[in-house]
């Protein structure tokens, strides 16, 4: 079975089977994540329909060997890795040169993609959606779930879609050209824009609280050293859990006192 | 220039370093010494594309590191410096690279390794570099986070292997 | 509660709970989205929403990365809701007070979560470890090894939403009645202070240089707005 350069633009039939089942098996990446090589069954399994079309039933044992070892990424960002994977896995069987070994591009695009969409995903797009809807939820409105989830996966299904063709159809030169996206600065935006909400949010609070004493809102300012050393616990690797639950229990102590 | 942090981490620039290390120790400088990555310009460019403009990737061979170390490029920056392995911490060492205390994050096991924590596998050669940097002075020890407890390595590969 | 009630939710707690990890991973796993939606299989979305905006920022900063295991905040907001919702035809119930006092009896009992999430993780090693078909298997052998995993994350997720539920509603039963005036005492106070907490330790978990500066500049500013208007 020929995969070549040839068939992009009009994408051929076993490609584009492929390229569908590639995407459909990403969103089971991690089904059997363990301790020992935690990804690495699971990308064997997003890319075994893949390896069926190039090489047909009879995958050669060392192909399905360099799949077994441990692997780790983000895994939204999984697809693009498979894309590139198969693209090579392709050129090889074709009997030309993929240039680099796959094993070795594996171990290497794993840990830079795993940090990018760590902070990508992670730390910047989930908490700013989640701090939006938020806004709405505080307004009583079922629209705030919604919102969350379009905003985070609008994002998450690009990533993952765009990734795959991208790999596929670009191999290693589109994988370096991600650069282009300055997707760790993009992270850092979105941070930045989640932490001024939360800012406003808590302002709003103390503002609704005071109202709520009828006391002047200027009394709400006591609430920001409060929220400063609560991070700074955090920061010290205080759990939430334990936060809330000592915050909570002593407002209920000094609720049945007074 | 001050080095902040010099840590032996296989995945060289990942999410622990740059989450975790890089805000805690206050570094706006990565130096990752590896001939592997130095000759690799794919490596590169993915590593570089893992880290936020605010920060300065620099790569090098071991043989350049100690010369980047001291260029006034970095004569007021905070440098985090990255090892893969512990024989390029001692390879460095030698040619020049002083460092007073060495962070061990994650050495991935292979043939022949023992493991001795959740992220740490050594071999004989490992444990024999390590005993090398100690007799130099270095301290070494094991962390793999900052919000981890600092533990020392002679604990760890006491307490044996499991 | 009739015993549909308990079967639709229990089923969208495994479904929620595998979108943690095991599948999809498209978030109806966030607080924020899973309470609604068990209020919505029990015929009461709002309160689930209430829940959901009390519990979302809590575990937000926690990244689920490599082998590090949060607390299953998934779990804890469908149990919460659940629990909130029962309260009235058992005890004759409602209101904010009671879904702060729920909330307060499962986020505890989220630990068990990840008790249970640890020991799926394990159990697919294991799989992985006794089966030799992992050396030797048929690429379709494999494929089923890989989606017996799917059976240890669902298993986790149900064990984690019955014993909140369990012990949850145990707990309520016995001290609901004795705690509530206390709960309805300290009345709004509760409430901010999920919220409080939750922006906090975002804050504190962020890693964006000057975020303190950017937090108070934010917060002085939109205070001193909404006070001098």
């Amino acid at each position: 079975m020929m995969l070549s350069r040839k068939s992009e633009g009009t994408m051929s039939q076993p490609v584009r089977l492929l390229l569908l089942k590639t995407f459909v098996r990403s969103f089971l990446l991690q089904t059997s994540w363990n301790f020992e090589r935690l990804q690495n069954l699971g990308f064997l399994f997003m890319i075994l329909p893949g390896l069926r079309i190039i090489y047909g039933s009879r995958i050669p044992e060392e192909v399905l060997e360099r799949h077994k070892d441990y692997f780790n990424t983000h895994p939204y960002f999984a697809p693009m890795v498979a894309g590139a994977t198969l693209r090579m896995e392709a050129t090889l069987a074709a009997g030309e040169d993929p240039q680099v070994d796959i094993s070795s591009f594996k171990k290497m695009v794993m840990a830079p993609f795993a940090a990018i969409g760590d902070s990508l995903f992670w730390g910047g797009v989930r908490p700013l959606a989640a701090i939006i809807a938020l806004f709405m939820a505080a307004q009583g409105s079922l629209w705030a779930p919604l919102v969350f989830l379009a905003l985070f996966n609008l994002p998450h299904l690009v990533c993952r879609g765009g990734g795959l063709l991208l790999g596929y159809f670009g191999g290693l030169r589109a994988i370096e050209s991600i650069q282009k996206f300055h997707l760790p600065d993009l992270s850092v935006r979105c941070k930045e824009g989640s932490i001024i909400l939360l800012g406003v949010m808590c302002a709003y609070l103390a503002h609704k609280g005071c109202n709520l004493q009828d006391i002047p809102s200027c009394w709400g300012f006591i609430i920001l050293p409060v929220a400063l050393l609560f991070a700074r616990f955090a920061r010290q690797g205080v759990s939430s859990m334990f936060l809330i639950l000592v915050t909570t229990t002593s407002l209920l102590a000094l609720a049945l006192v007074f | 220039m001050s080095i902040v942090l010099v840590r032996v981490d296989s995945r060289l620039v990942h999410g622990q370093v740059l989450e975790a290390w890089v805000p805690s120790v206050k570094a706006d400088c990565i130096v990752v010494a590896n001939d592997g990555v130095a000759s690799n310009s794919f490596q590169r460019t993915i590593m570089q594309a893992a880290v936020p403009s605010s920060i300065k990737l620099i790569i090098g061979t071991l043989q350049e590191t100690s010369h980047i170390l001291s260029s006034t490029d970095l004569l007021k920056k905070r440098v985090l410096l990255l090892f893969d392995n512990s024989n390029d911490a001692l390879e460095a060492r030698r040619l020049g690279v002083s460092y007073p205390k060495l962070n061990l994050g994650n050495m991935h096991s292979s043939a022949g390794t023992n493991r001795y924590s959740c992220t740490i596998a050594l071999d004989q050669d490992d444990i024999h570099n390590l005993h090398q940097l100690e007799e130099q002075g270095v301290t070494i020890v094991a962390q793999c986070v900052p919000s981890d407890r600092e533990q020392g390595w002679h604990k760890l590969v006491r307490t044996g292997s499991w | 509660m009739l015993w549909v009630d308990y079967v639709f939710t229990g089923t969208l707690a495994m479904l929620a709970g595998l979108d943690r990890v095991a599948l999809l991973q498209f978030m109806i796993s966030r607080p924020i989205v899973a309470a609604p939606l068990a209020g919505w299989v029990m015929g009461n979305p709002l309160v689930g929403l209430e829940v959901g905006a009390l519990l979302e920022l809590l575990w937000l900063g926690r990244l689920p990365v490599g082998a590090s295991i949060p607390p299953d905040d998934t779990q804890v907001a469908i149990g919460a809701t659940v629990l909130a919702l029962s309260m009235d035809p058992l005890l004759g119930m409602n209101g904010m007070p009671v879904v702060i006092l729920c909330l307060l009896t499962a986020i505890p009992l989220g630990k068990f979560g990840q008790l249970f999430d640890r020991l799926a993780r394990h159990a697919n090693g294991l799989l992985l470890k006794r089966n030799s078909a992992l050396a030797s298997g048929s690429p379709a052998q494999l494929e089923r090894l890989h989606l017996l995993g799917l059976i240890n994350f669902a298993l986790a997720s149900l064990a984690t939403f019955a014993v909140i539920l369990l012990v949850g509603t145990l707990f309520l039963y016995n001290f609901a009645p004795l705690l509530i005036t206390a709960v309805r005492e300290a009345g709004l106070s509760l409430q901010y202070s999920f919220t409080l907490v939750g922006a906090a330790v975002l804050l504190g978990l962020i890693n964006v240089t000057r975020g303190t500066s950017l937090f108070c500049a934010a917060f002085v500013g939109t205070l001193l707005v909404l006070w001098l208007r």
